[in-house]
């Protein structure tokens, strides 16, 4: 009973304070609305100029045979399932001038085609020795967008080089998307992480709400009557979950009016988010102890914010470092992180689809870690704050 | 007055090498209002918090009507009532809601929550206010506000902490009252520096320093305690430059005194002192002491409280 007072107080108290909540809430949701203004919502289509010095084959009955052209047209045609194009392939005539815009980012890649390119093939199909012709694929190894757009161009390259030529191919090779990741747009690619910023965000709710009650001499007055540590933090923690919840379902349905598509179940999404808003709560919580003021803890809670947010890969991949090894799991130093698991199940879900059993290993790791983190932060509030319970 | 509800026997309190609260032993009756006075850092709190079942002491124990009171026990919680010196609302609940959220947590049922909210709404004239968020109302209501809260759950023991702080006079003439009618059925047990307040209200006045309690007694055996009744206070524009000669020649008249310089004022307590008056201003001019009003009143519990625990500055 005591609890489910606790809890009302708690609702009454954040709803009556409409501009942290509304900044609280909104916050991620403006995130997504960025992210779908900045990214293309469709799937990602790869710019690729090229240079083509192809002077075609002579072939002996007169005819010209090019092959440049062929393999530019098969580029072209290569398309999504919903039929929108993988490569948006521009003709270039300047190397110089194509090479600058790959340095500002305006291209992905720039191919370049041999003036021997068809007279090479036909001359290897007609199965006479010939000189190499070399293709030049130009671009950012640091830019993923150049990979996937070099990978692809050249996949089309080397087929049709092996349609033309007749030579037979040792083994095939098939890439399998997983679940729908091959129709997934970049902007679907961050929705996930973002929903576990949003989240992550409470941190701040969290560790004002309980220091401002520290501060104001409340949480002592409480301390006389006859509440048990048990009602207050869970009541405290109930409203603050009530707020995650919010958070995650206005994050969500913010993505999927900007054409976010899950591919599984919201539920579980849901669940991914209460885990972690558990950890952070915990976060929250150590937070307000180690603070003497409610401005004080906004200043510490930045601390774990950009520790969960930026080496949990909810913004972007991050490299873990390796602790160690059980079985065949590599534990990094940010599997630490709460919020690194529900990345990884946040992705698995909305984008592989995946269902409870298919994420059980990272519904685990994050049920232990945020009752390690909410532990914690119960252990440290009762020790400082609450003595005498 | 011999009903005693809380009995504090050999309470001692310490934190590493500090001892905060030494062997205490107090007596508490049932229905009295105690003065609870120190200077700052003088163990008050510490004692208050083992009183009301927050600390655990040391040594000793706190008897409460014949039972030990342990750490944590809900039933100490419920006997007893606390108000904070500083303001502690919560700033965006409205006055009822505080006053039935602080009921509720103390175990009452809904009903009886808004029945004891609307009493205590009503005798600290909050009614209109009470469905003002506490973050709005003014200065003087959130200190009303606050005292009520302590009290709604109908505890046997309050613990007062400088009620009267931040209040205008009419509120503290209407806290005041209200605390005076308590008692009888209540026991208030007041902490405050305000000796004025402790001398209207208290049945008994404890004085507690260095941890330890040093003086107990009803406000007029402590005045009397310290041997004077009457107080002369001199104001004066130069500190006399030796101060025993100065006491030896006003002890030479017949009046036994305690001289005590303080910011452009010379305070002589004694016996004697008004009747001895126009020797003592001769002696005063013969010394070239230049001096301007002279003011004559009776010993209060500050004279008291300064005689017991001294000038010197604790924090």
């Amino acid at each position: 009973m005591r609890l489910v007072s606790i809890f009302l107080k708690s609702l009454k108290e954040q709803i009556r304070d409409p501009l942290t909540l509304s900044l609280s809430l909104a916050f991620a949701p403006f995130f997504v609305l960025l992210y779908g203004l900045f990214f293309p919502s469709e799937s990602t289509a790869y710019s690729l100029l090229v240079l083509n010095h192809d002077a075609g084959a002579q072939i002996v009955d007169g005819s010209r045979q090019d092959y440049g052209e062929e393999i530019l047209r098969a580029m072209a045609e290569l398309a999504y399932a919903d039929e929108r194009q993988m490569l948006e392939i521009e003709i270039v005539d300047d190397r110089a001038s194509a090479e600058q815009r790959l340095r500002d980012r305006d291209a992905d890649a720039l191919l370049v085609l041999p003036e021997a390119l068809s007279q090479t093939i036909w001359e290897a199909s007609q199965g006479r020795e010939t000189a190499i012709a070399e293709v030049i694929f130009i671009g950012d190894l640091t830019s993923p967008k150049y990979l996937v757009a070099a990978v692809m161009a050249n996949a089309v390259l080397d087929e049709h080089i092996h349609e033309a030529t007749a030579q037979v191919r040792p083994i095939t090779i098939t890439e399998i998307p997983l679940g729908a990741s091959a129709e997934r747009s970049e902007f679907e690619i961050y929705v996930p992480g973002l929903i576990i910023f949003a989240v992550v965000m409470l941190i701040f709710q969290a560790s004002m709400t309980i220091a401002r009650e520290i501060e104001s001499g409340t949480l002592r007055r409480l301390e006389f009557s006859r509440m048990k540590a048990f009602d207050y933090i869970g009541g405290t923690t109930l409203a603050l979950l009530a707020i995650a919840l919010i958070q995650v379902l206005l994050t969500f349905f913010t993505a999927e009016a900007l054409n976010f598509r899950s591919q599984g179940a919201l539920w579980l999404a849901v669940l991914i988010g209460a885990l972690t808003a558990l950890s952070i709560i915990g976060a929250g919580m150590i937070v307000a102890c180690l603070s003497k003021s409610v401005s004080q803890a906004f200043i510490i809670a930045n601390f774990p914010m950009a520790l969960f947010m930026f080496f949990s890969g909810a913004i972007y991949p991050v490299h873990n470092p390796t602790l160690f090894t059980i079985g065949e799991r590599t534990i990094g130093i940010f599997d630490t992180i709460p919020a690194t698991h529900a990345v990884v199940a946040m992705n698995k879900v909305f984008t592989l689809g995946a269902g409870l059993g298919e994420i059980g290993y990272e519904l685990g790791m994050l049920l232990m870690l945020s009752l390690l983190y909410f532990v914690a932060g119960i252990w440290l509030f009762r020790q400082t704050q609450l003595k005498s319970k | 007055m011999d009903d005693i509800i809380l009995r504090l026997e050999g309470l001692t309190k310490r934190y590493g090498a500090l001892t905060a609260v030494t062997d205490l032993d107090l007596e508490i009756y049932a229905g009295e209002i105690l003065g609870f006075l120190g200077p700052n850092g003088a163990g008050k709190t510490t004692s208050i918090n083992m009183m009301s079942g927050l600390l655990r002491p040391d040594d000793g124990r706190v008897i409460l009507r014949g039972v030990p009171i342990t750490v944590s026990s809900e039933e100490v919680r419920s006997r007893i009532g606390y108000c904070p010196q500083e303001v502690a609302l919560w700033g965006r609940l409205n006055c009822a809601e505080q006053l039935q959220f602080m009921a509720m947590m103390h175990g009452l049922k809904r009903a009886k929550a808004r029945e004891a909210s609307h009493h205590l709404l009503e005798t600290f004239e909050l009614i209109e206010s009470r469905g003002k968020q506490a973050r709005k109302l003014s200065g003087g209501m959130q200190r009303r506000l606050n005292v009520a809260m302590s009290l709604v759950h109908d505890p046997d023991i309050v613990f007062l902490d400088e009620p009267e702080i931040g209040l205008d006079p009419q509120s503290r003439i209407m806290v005041r009252e209200y605390i005076r009618g308590l008692a009888g059925s209540k026991t208030i047990i007041l902490t405050t520096h305000n000796m004025d307040e402790a001398d209207r209200l208290s049945d008994r006045v404890a004085i507690i320093d260095h941890g330890a309690l040093i003086a107990l007694g009803t406000p007029e055996e402590l005045k009397r305690s310290i041997g004077a009744e009457d107080v002369l206070e001199i104001e004066v524009t130069s500190t006399p430059s030796d101060m025993t000669a100065l006491q030896k020649r006003i002890e030479d008249l017949g009046c036994q005194v305690e001289l005590a310089p303080s910011d452009g004022a010379l305070f002589m307590r004694g016996r004697e002192v008004i009747s001895q008056l126009p020797s003592i201003v001769d002696t005063l001019n013969r010394t070239g002491l230049r001096f301007g009003e002279i003011r004559v009143r009776q010993t209060t519990l500050e004279d008291v409280f300064i005689h017991l625990t001294g000038r010197r500055l604790r924090e």
